[in-house]
């Protein structure tokens, strides 16, 4: 009993915390947001600070506000509640665990090839490719090498699966939610693809570094991505090399990661690609080849010199576009998206004028009247991986649950962890939203009220891309078929004539068979990878709506709307969803209905959380 | 009949009906179909987007050029190889499908298609060719634009984006595009006793919240089309084959079959496929091939329903690449490069001048012949019979005699 009292005694006051909030916010003049304290970059006033604004805070500095989380910062105030999450080096956080690995052996992995026809040439060159020999004799004699290959590719992507997994439990469980708000932050800035670095323990290492580093220093976290593995191997790094510089690596630098679009010119990026040549990785660390470094002169910004990459880097940071550019992206991932030039040049100069350190802009931000004003409050529109980790956390859920699957369901919603869509990361705000996607978000709620069950464990069965042929080789190869006619491609349409190219001319290769390596490669990783835990939420809100002493179907819809919602929700909803509850109740009563309202409850959150007001935060 | 001709006449009715006759497998959409007259409203768009920069060189070869063997002596294609055009062109050994468009007379190549000053930024270029306006600070896109025009009421379900985020190109100030990804997650699941809530949408709170606002207009259009889509899609067979990667393509199909309202739709291989840096000519040929089974399939497919006469299919990228290899057997990113516009209505052959090898810019750069827009100006003008000046497009653009 003494644990759901407590929990109940937070719940309750919370609950009177809350008070004011629907009355601030519905309080006001209909047709425009009041523009108080908007660019205004002063901090509130301690007598300002409240539970409304707490959770404001804990929306956007973290993923939303425990009952505990307000509770603390009405007692601290918002400096020290502000100071404790910008620098949390001192705060105790048992959920900071580390990454379990599955323990995937990766010898002879590196340097990974290419592609297959790259492992299979150099099979064939050498008589072994990625720490496998070719076979003396017999058939298919590189087969080996290419179920290596394929077992490499799918492992890594299963492991990332665990990884973005095990990130997630982090958001949820945290004490410490802006180093995991501002990694999800540099994640998409810093955009690094699973599908194009292909190792699972390149991303692993992305992730920590931005956990480790994304609220220090951003010139130190500059290079350290840089020269990090992943994001070397992403951007084809490796083959930026004297002589024959490639340019994608500088490209993105500057215009991705720390100037943006127009403030330099294609020879500033000629010449910066020459002076981050050599720079190059082996395995899982940094390398520099020394023998593949241009150090002859370089014009970069009007300025001429023997650069290298830091000292490209710290020319890069001197530039004005720099710090306002950085800012400006903080700015509009925590706070809103229209920003005014001369609020812009400020936060950046408070970004220059303290080296680069990042806590100082974000504690600005994070106090300012303008974080606090009308227009940056319930106005964010939801990323998919807040959208989940914050009705996680609301739930008062203890870990991410396996079933409906993370990775799925932030895949379908547009936000799929160690898979940003393209080098620019993912598109905020408005682009999160279309009619598909909506739908999809109240899908999810669906799902985690009413979890398909029927799904259990099937997520490292071959479903997705490749899968069909997958299952189909591997069907064949059990009823006993030989490896030629099990991986014969099934015919569609017309045999011949009406087939397409594609279709014809697949696996025509004599040393191996590209097809049996994919379904064993598949096979063998499935072995070795950990199971995600396929456990469901243990959902209860018939404790929350008792806890919260609500009486009627209209307090139980109230308190449910205040734990949730960043905006208040209509009155007609409200209305509508009070009628649904009493409906399906058979009474407006709480007291009569508690014994077996838990489904209702659901049912009438699921209708709440799929509404348009609850993608705000 | 008579009746359900006039009806067809009016969008909101004509919604409707579809609506019902969607419930209604079969016997209602072949009805409606039959009842509909072919005439310029049925007139279909279908973009293809190429993201990552497709190589044009080698994909449309100047085999006839030595500077291209010169430029790439590892990566040039041998002319035994190609599929030949003429006695300067030939494709990419992997294009089957185009080849036999080609040579129906089904498919148009535009060589050299860029513009001024350009990008070599995949995010700065592909926003240049979405808005139509290259350095400029555009907010709406070209195709959201086009549907501005030719429906200015905004119709719900006009632009179809398959993707799983809204590309710019189709950012309207009139149309909420319809963008999905997997038809079978566009609908609300619920439960029996939810379904009159689940769907209902209250008129958007005048409370000067922008996101809100956009989040309730958002919703009540979701409600409309998402059935629409999801029936079409679950509903359709076909036998005809579209490679191993049907690209969204299928879906179309299916939608068009379906009668869908759309006039454009906007899909692509997706996630910088085209961006090949490294050891391309594998990789390249194996793109080009899922492309060109995918277009050619989609196309006999569109036959095959009866409607080739009224869809026509234009596929870009946002640069070519550069003329000279790199040193990793790849190729990076470039300028000019060719488009292509397939389909029954089109009168195939090539347009515009081949870029030319030999004169190349100080970066070792192509100079595009054609500026893009002018093929953009094309479809409106020629296929959709829209003007393009001024509203769609900023300046006039000459067009092709395409159609």
């Amino acid at each position: 009993m003494a644990p759901f009292n407590r929990r109940a005694a937070r719940i309750c006051i919370l609950a009177l915390l809350l008070g004011p909030w629907a009355a601030t916010a519905q309080g006001q003049a209909p047709g425009a947001l009041t523009r108080d304290g908007v660019d205004d970059l002063r901090p509130i006033d301690e007598a300002q600070w409240n539970a409304q604004r707490a959770a404001h805070l804990f929306e956007r500095a973290g993923f939303g506000a425990s009952p505990r989380d307000i509770e603390r910062a009405l007692a601290d105030g918002a400096r020290a509640t502000v100071a404790r999450l910008v620098r949390p080096q001192g705060v105790v956080d048992p959920g900071a665990v580390a990454f379990e690995p599955s323990g995937i052996p990766d010898a002879g992995i590196d340097p990974f090839p290419e592609g297959r026809p790259q492992a299979t040439d150099a099979a064939k060159a050498r008589g072994e490719a990625i720490g496998v020999q070719v076979k003396p004799g017999g058939n298919r004699r590189a087969q080996p090498v290419v179920d290596k290959f394929f077992f490499w590719l799918r492992v890594s992507a299963l492991e990332c699966n665990r990884i973005a997994y095990w990130w997630a439990n982090r958001m949820l469980a945290t004490e410490r939610p802006l180093v995991e708000k501002i990694a999800l932050f540099w994640h998409g800035h810093f955009a690094t693809h699973e599908d194009k670095v292909r190792d699972h323990r390149k991303m692993l290492q992305q992730v920590e570094l931005l956990q480790r580093q994304g609220l220090g220093n951003f010139r130190d976290l500059l290079i350290a991505v840089a020269q990090d593995p992943a994001m070397l191997a992403f951007l084809d790094a490796g083959v930026n090399v004297k002589g024959a510089p490639n340019e994608n690596f500088a490209r993105e630098i500057l215009e991705m990661f720390t100037m943006g679009v127009g403030q330099y010119g294609e020879r500033d990026i000629r010449e910066a690609a020459r002076a981050f040549t050599g720079w190059n990785f082996q395995g899982t660390r940094f390398r520099f080849d020394a023998d593949k470094h241009d150090d002859g002169l370089k014009t970069v910004f009007g300025r001429e010199g023997r650069y290298d990459g830091v000292q490209m880097i710290d020319l890069i940071l001197e530039q004005p576009a720099t710090a306002d550019y950085i800012a400006g992206r903080l700015y509009r991932f925590f706070v809103r998206e229209e920003l005014a030039p001369a609020t812009a040049r400020h936060l950046g100069a408070v970004l220059r004028d303290h080296r680069y350190e990042l806590a100082p802009l974000l504690e600005t931000i994070f106090l300012s009247r303008d974080f606090y004003s009308a227009p940056s409050i319930g106005t964010h529109i939801k990323g998919p991986v807040e959208l989940l980790v914050s009705t996680y956390r609301r739930l008062g859920l203890a870990s991410v649950p396996g079933l409906p699957d993370f990775n799925e369901t932030t895949r379908a919603l547009g936000q799929h962890l160690l898979h940003p869509p393209t080098v620019a990361g993912w598109a905020q705000g408005r682009a999160w939203i279309t009619p598909g996607l909506l739908i999809e978000r109240g899908n999810f709620v669906r799902d985690l009220m009413f979890p398909d069950f029927m799904a259990v464990a099937n997520d490292r069965y071959p479903l997705i891309t490749v899968g069909a042929e997958v299952r189909s080789v591997h069907e064949r190869i059990s009823r006993g078929l030989d490896v030629t006619a099990a991986t014969k491609p099934e015919e569609t349409m017309s045999a011949g004539e009406g087939m397409s190219q594609a279709n014809r001319t697949l696996d025509r290769e004599e040393d191996f068979n590209t097809r049996y390596g994919s379904y064993r490669g598949w096979q063998k990783a499935v072995e070795i990878i950990k199971p995600i835990p396929r456990t469901l939420a243990r959902v209860d809100l018939s404790a929350i709506v008792l806890a919260g002493n609500a009486r009627t179907t209209a307090d139980a819809v109230d308190l449910l709307a205040r734990r949730f919602f960043s905006v208040p929700p209509g009155r007609a909803d409200r209305q509508a969803w009070t009628a649904f509850l009493t409906g399906e109740f058979g009474t407006d009563r709480i007291d009569r209905a508690q014994t077996y309202m838990e489904d209702g409850l659901r049912l009438v959150l699921h209708l709440m959380l799929s509404s348009p007001d609850y993608q705000l935060g | 009949m008579k009746d359900i001709h006039a009806q067809k006449m009016h969008d909101p009715s004509r919604r409707a009906l579809l609506a019902a006759g969607l419930t209604l497998p079969f016997a209602v959409p072949r009805l409606a179909r039959a009842a509909t007259a072919a005439g310029a409203d049925r007139r279909i768009l279908v973009i293809f987007e190429m993201s990552g920069g497709n190589d044009g060189l080698n994909t449309v070869v100047p085999y006839a050029d030595d500077t291209y063997y010169r430029l790439r002596p590892n990566i040039g294609i041998r002319r035994d190889r190609l599929r030949t055009l003429d006695d300067r062109h030939g494709l990419n050994p992997g294009m089957t499908g185009f080849e036999r468009l080609y040579k129906d007379g089904r498919l148009a190549i535009v060589h050299g298609c860029g513009y001024d000053q350009p990008s070599f930024s995949h995010f700065a270029s592909m926003a240049y060719w979405h808005t139509a306006a290259p350095n400029s600070g555009e907010e709406t896109g070209w195709v959201g634009r086009l549907a501005d025009v030719l429906r200015p009421g905004g119709e719900a379900g006009t632009l179809v984006n398959i993707a799983t985020s809204q590309t710019l190109a189709v950012r309207s100030r009139r149309h909420v595009p319809v963008v999905f990804d997997d038809p079978e997650r566009f609908v609300r699941q619920a439960r029996f006793e939810e379904r009159e809530l689940i769907e209902r949408v209250q008129p958007p709170p005048e409370d000067g919240n922008a996101a809100r606002r956009y989040l309730y207009e958002v919703a009540a259009g979701a409600r409309e089309t998402s059935r629409q889509v999801r029936d079409a899609c679950a509903r359709y067979r076909t036998p005809v084959d579209y490679g191993l990667l049907p690209l969204d393509l299928q879906k179309v199909a299916a939608l068009i079959d379906a009668d869908l309202p759309a006039r454009v739709y906007y899909v692509g291989y997706r996630n910088n496929a085209f961006d090949t840096h490294v050891h391309q000519v594998d990789q390249h040929q194996r793109l080009l091939t899922y492309v060109s089974d995918a277009i050619s399939g989609f196309l006999r497919d569109v036959e095959r329903i009866g409607r080739a006469d009224d869809v026509v299919l234009m596929a870009f990228s946002e640069f070519g690449r550069r003329p000279s290899e790199n040193a990793n057997l790849g190729t990076d990113h470039g300028t000019a490069g060719p488009m292509f516009i397939a389909g029954k209505p089109v009168r195939g052959g090539q347009y515009g001048d081949p870029v030319d090898l030999g004169r190349r810019a100080a970066d070792d750069n192509l100079h595009h012949t054609t500026d893009f827009r002018r093929v953009y100006a094309t479809l409106a003008e020629g296929w959709l019979g829209v003007k393009s000046e001024g509203a769609v497009l900023r300046g006039r653009f000459e067009p092709f005699a395409l159609f």
